[in-house]
C-alpha cells in the first residue's frame, strides 16, 4: 500500500461547518432566438438550490434526464458561474475569488465524468495525464512526479506497468480507474462524480462502485455522487437529493428516503426502478417538462397523481418533515 | 381466443422461431471474432424470452443473423439453424431464404427495435414516412389509408396528440417519444416475431417503465413472440417468461425466469447477480457488492474449456480443458457448466 501524505483526510475541516454549501443557487441558460422577438427566453436548469455537504459525506443527486443534476454539480466546482445564489468551500464563497485564486483552489475539488473514453485524451499515456496535474497542483516533478503517479494507479487497482499505455488500450472498466486516479491526483477534498458507471457492463460497475467506496473511506473524501439509478445511490450514499425541473423536491437521509419517501416524485420514481424481482404498482405518466417552460405551483403537478387546486396556486417550500427529512410539497395527507 | 399458459410452450405447440447451434463469424484484419458461437434459443407464440449478458457477448449479433441484416462482406452465418413458422403454420428455413424472400418477411412477420432508435430512424424522413411506408408496401394500402393507420398506431404506444407530432423528424422527439415511435414502426405490420435489442437502456427509468409496459401489454394482445435482449438482469424479471443468460458468444444458461433468477445452475448467472446492487443489509449498513474478478475473455482468443473458467470461483482443472455442453439442470432448464451437480450456487 503506498499512501502519499497529500491523500490523506484532511483534518483541517471543523465538523460543524458543512465543507460545500450552496445558497439559493440557481442557474438560467439563455436560449438565444429572442433577439428578433425583443424578449428572451429563460431555461431554468437549476432554481433556488440550499445544500449542505459535510465533510466526508457521500450524497447522491437523482432525477430524470433533465433535471439540473450535471448543472448542480458543475455549480458546485465552479465550473459554471451562478446566475443567482452562491457556493461557498470551506467557508470560502467562490464566486468571490479571483481567477488565480480559483486555479489554486482546484485542487480541492474534481470532477469525474461519465464517459470514461471521452474523458481522457488519446494522444496522452495514462503517465501523462497523471504526471499532469500531479505537477500543476503539487508542485511533484520527475521521480517523484512519477512515483506519486504509479502510486495512484496502485491506489484504483492498476499496476505501475499501466503507466506507459495509451487509454484505448483499457477497457471501460479500467478507464473509469483511471479518470478517478486523475481526478485524485491533486490530492481533492471533494469530488463530484457525475454517472461515473452509467456507462459501465454490471460487472464492471460493482467494481468501479467498490473502489469509489473504498477510496471514499480511506481518504475521507467528501462525495457528490451524480446517478439516475437509485439502486446505485442507495448502496453508496449518506443522503440523497431528489431533483425535479431544477427544483429539489426531497433531501433526505439514504435510509430514510428509500424506506419513507415523502414527496410523489420520489414514491414514483422508486416505484419505476426494476427490481429483481417485483410487481410494480403504478407507472408515472408522461414526460419531464421543458425547463424553459415551467409548471407554475409546484413543478411535478402537471405529472403528479396526487395533485389538487392548490398544486397550480402554492410553490411548494422545502420544509423539514422529520429530522434532516426535507420534502418540497405541500400535501401532508398522503400515503406513499 | 382461448388463452395459453405463459411459459414453455406445450410439446404440441411449435416454436416460432427456433435457433440452433448458430455460429455466425466475423472476419476482421485482426483474425477471425467468433461472435455468435453455438446458440440455440427458441420462442412461441405469446411468449418472451430475455436475452442477457455484458456487452460484447454476442446479443445483437444473435438478433441481426436472424434478421439477416449482417453485412455478407465481414460476417459469415459458419453453421447452424434458424426456423421460422409464419401465420400460416409454414415452416420456413431462415438461412436458405432468397434475398427478396427474406425482404418479405423482414418488417412484416418478423420485426427488430434497435439499439440505438437515432441510427435506426432515418433524419431525414418524418414518423408518418417512417411508419407509413411498411404499412404500404406489405399491406398495399394507399396513402392516406397508411397515415390514417400510422397515426393509430402512434396512439397505440402511447404517444398523446399523434396529430401534431406524425409530421415531425426524428431529432425533434425526446428520447422516449423516438422509442415509441420504433415501437410503431416494429408494430406497423402486426408482426409475429419481435426482436426488442435493449430497447429501453438510454432512457430514464420512469420512461423505461412506460415501454416495459406497452411492449407486455401489446405483446399479450397480439400474442406475439418477443426476444427481449437487454444487459439489464433486473429488468428480466418484469418482462419475459424465459431467460437466456449469454457470456462470450454462447448461451450459459436458459430456463424460466423465476427459476434462473432465484435458483441459477451456473457460476456466471449467479455472479451476475451478485454485482447487482440491491438495497442495504437489515442492520441498514452498505452493502459491499461482489464484482466478478477479471474481464471478458479476448473475442479473438477465448480461454479453452469452459470461457468462464478464468473468473470462476468453481473452476477445477477440467474446466480449463473439457468445453462444457448444455446440460438438463431441472425441467426446461438448461446450464453449460460441468460442475452444476456438485456445485451449491
Ligand atoms: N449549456 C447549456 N445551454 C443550454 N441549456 C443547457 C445547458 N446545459 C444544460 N442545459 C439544460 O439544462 C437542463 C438541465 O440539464 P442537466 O444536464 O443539468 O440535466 P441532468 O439532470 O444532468 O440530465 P441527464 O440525466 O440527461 O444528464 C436541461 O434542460 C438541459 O437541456
Ligand atoms: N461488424 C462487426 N465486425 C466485427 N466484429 C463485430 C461486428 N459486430 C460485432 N462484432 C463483435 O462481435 C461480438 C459480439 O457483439 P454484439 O454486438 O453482439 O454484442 P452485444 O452482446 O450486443 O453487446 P452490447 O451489450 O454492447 O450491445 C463483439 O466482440 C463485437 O466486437
Ligand atoms: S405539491 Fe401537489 S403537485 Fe406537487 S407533489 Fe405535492 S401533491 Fe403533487
Ligand atoms: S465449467 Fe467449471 S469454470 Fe465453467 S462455470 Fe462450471 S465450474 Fe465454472
Ligand atoms: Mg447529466
Ligand atoms: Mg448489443
Amino acid at each position: 500500500m503506498t499512501t502519499h501524505a497529500l491523500l490523506k483526510p484532511s483534518d483541517s475541516s471543523k465538523p460543524a461547518q458543512p465543507l460545500v454549501q450552496a445558497r439559493a443557487v440557481s442557474k438560467y441558460f439563455d436560449l438565444g432566438g429572442g433577439f428578433l422577438s425583443g424578449s428572451k427566453p429563460l431555461l431554468r436548469a437549476v432554481e433556488g438550490v440550499d445544500l449542505d455537504i459535510a465533510a466526508g459525506e457521500v450524497l447522491g443527486v437523482v432525477g430524470e434526464s433533465g433535471s439540473g443534476k450535471s448543472t448542480l454539480g458543475r455549480l458546485m466546482l465552479r465550473l459554471l458561474e451562478a446566475s443567482r445564489g452562491s457556493v461557498s468551500f470551506d467557508g470560502k464563497e467562490l464566486g468571490t475569488l479571483a481567477p488565480s485564486e480559483m486555479r489554486r483552489f482546484r485542487r480541492h475539488m474534481q470532477m469525474v465524468f461519465q464517459d470514461p473514453f471521452a474523458s481522457l485524451n488519446a494522444r496522452m499515456t495514462i503517465g501523462e495525464a497523471l504526471i499532469e496535474p500531479i505537477a500543476l497542483h503539487r508542485g511533484l516533478k520527475g521521480r517523484q512526479a512519477e512515483e506519486e503517479a504509479a502510486a495512484l494507479l496502485e491506489r484504483v487497482g492498476l499496476s505501475a506497468d499501466h503507466l506507459k499505455r495509451y487509454p484505448r488500450m483499457f477497457s471501460g472498466g479500467q478507464r473509469q480507474r483511471i479518470a478517478i486516479a486523475r481526478a485524485l491526483a491533486s490530492a481533492p477534498r471533494f469530488i463530484v462524480a457525475d454517472e461515473p458507471v452509467s456507462a459501465l457492463d454490471v460487472s464492471v460497475q460493482a467494481e468501479v462502485i467498490n473502489l469509489l467506496q473504498r477510496l471514499q473511506e480511506q481518504l475521507g473524501l467528501t462525495l457528490m455522487f451524480i446517478s439516475h439509478d437509485l439502486s446505485v445511490v442507495e448502496v453508496i450514499t449518506d443522503r440523497v437529493m431528489v431533483l425535479y425541473l431544477g427544483r429539489v423536491m426531497e433531501l433526505a437521509p439514504t435510509e430514510s428516503l428509500y424506506s419513507h419517501p415523502a414527496h410523489p416524485y420520489t414514491a414514483a420514481l422508486l416505484q419505476a426502478a426494476p427490481g429483481v424481482v417485483t410487481a410494480r404498482k403504478h407507472v408515472l405518466k408522461g414526460e419531464i417538462p421543458s425547463p424553459a417552460n415551467p409548471p407554475s405551483g409546484c413543478v411535478f403537478r402537471t405529472r403528479c397523481p396526487f395533485a389538487i387546486d392548490d398544486c397550480a396556486q402554492t410553490v411548494p417550500t422545502l420544509r423539514e418533515i422529520a429530522p434532516n427529512h426535507l420534502k418540497a410539497c405541500i400535501r401532508d395527507d398522503l400515503q406513499l | 381466443m382461448p388463452s395459453i399458459e405463459a411459459g414453455v410452450p406445450s410439446e404440441t405447440q411449435r416454436p416460432v422461431l427456433s435457433v440452433k447451434d448458430l455460429k455466425t463469424h466475423f472476419h476482421t484484419d485482426a483474425g477471425v471474432i467468433k461472435a455468435v458461437n453455438g446458440v440455440s434459443l427458441s420462442v412461441g407464440e405469446g411468449e418472451t424470452l430475455a436475452v442477457v449478458g455484458e456487452s460484447g457477448s454476442g446479443k445483437s449479433v444473435t438478433g441481426l443473423t436472424v434478421m439477416r441484416l449482417l453485412a455478407r462482406t465481414s460476417a459469415r452465418v459458419v453453421g447452424g439453424s434458424i426456423e421460422f413458422i409464419d401465420r400460416g403454420g409454414e415452416l420456413i428455413d431462415l438461412l436458405a431464404l432468397s434475398d427478396p424472400g427474406m425482404e418479405r418477411i423482414r418488417g412484416k412477420d418478423i420485426a427488430m427495435i434497435f439499439q440505438d432508435p437515432m441510427s435506426s430512424l432515418n433524419p431525414v424522413f418524418t414518423v408518418c414516412d417512417q411508419i407509413a411506408e411498411p404499412i404500404r408496401i406489405h399491406q398495399k394500402l394507399d396513402k392516406k389509408q397508411a397515415r390514417a393507420k400510422a397515426l393509430d398506431l402512434l396512439r397505440k404506444v402511447g404517444i398523446s396528440d399523434p396529430e401534431s407530432r406524425i409530421d415531425a423528424y426524428p431529432h425533434q422527439l425526446s428520447g422516449g417519444m423516438r422509442q415509441r415511435v420504433m415501437i410503431a414502426v416494429a408494430l406497423a405490420c402486426d408482426p409475429r416475431l419481435l426482436i426488442a435489442d435493449e430497447p429501453t437502456t438510454a432512457l430514464d427509468v420512469t420512461i423505461q417503465a412506460q415501454i416495459i409496459d406497452l411492449l407486455r401489454r401489446l405483446q399479450q394482445e397480439r400474442r406475439m413472440a418477443m426476444i427481449f435482449v437487454t444487459h439489464d438482469l433486473k429488468l428480466v424479471g418484469e418482462i419475459a417468461d424465459r431467460v437466456a443468460v449469454m457470456y462470450a458468444s454462447q448461451v450459459v444458461e436458459e430456463g424460466p425466469v423465476a427459476e434462473v433468477l432465484e435458483r441459477p445452475r451456473h457460476p456466471y448467472t449467479k455472479a451476475l447477480l451478485e454485482c447487482i446492487p440491491s438495497g442495504r443489509s437489515a442492520d441498514g449498513k452498505r452493502h459491499h457488492l461482489q464484482p466478478i474478478p477479471g474481464t471478458l475473455p479476448n473475442p479473438l482468443a477465448p480461454p479453452p474449456g469452459c470461457r468462464f473458467s478464468p473468473r470462476c470461483g468453481f473452476a477445477a482443472q477440467d474446466c480449463r480443458e473439457v468445453e462444457p455442453v448444455l446440460e438438463d439442470a431441472a425441467p426446461g432448464h438448461v446450464t453449460r457448466c460441468l460442475r452444476w451437480k456438485e456445485i451449491a450456487l
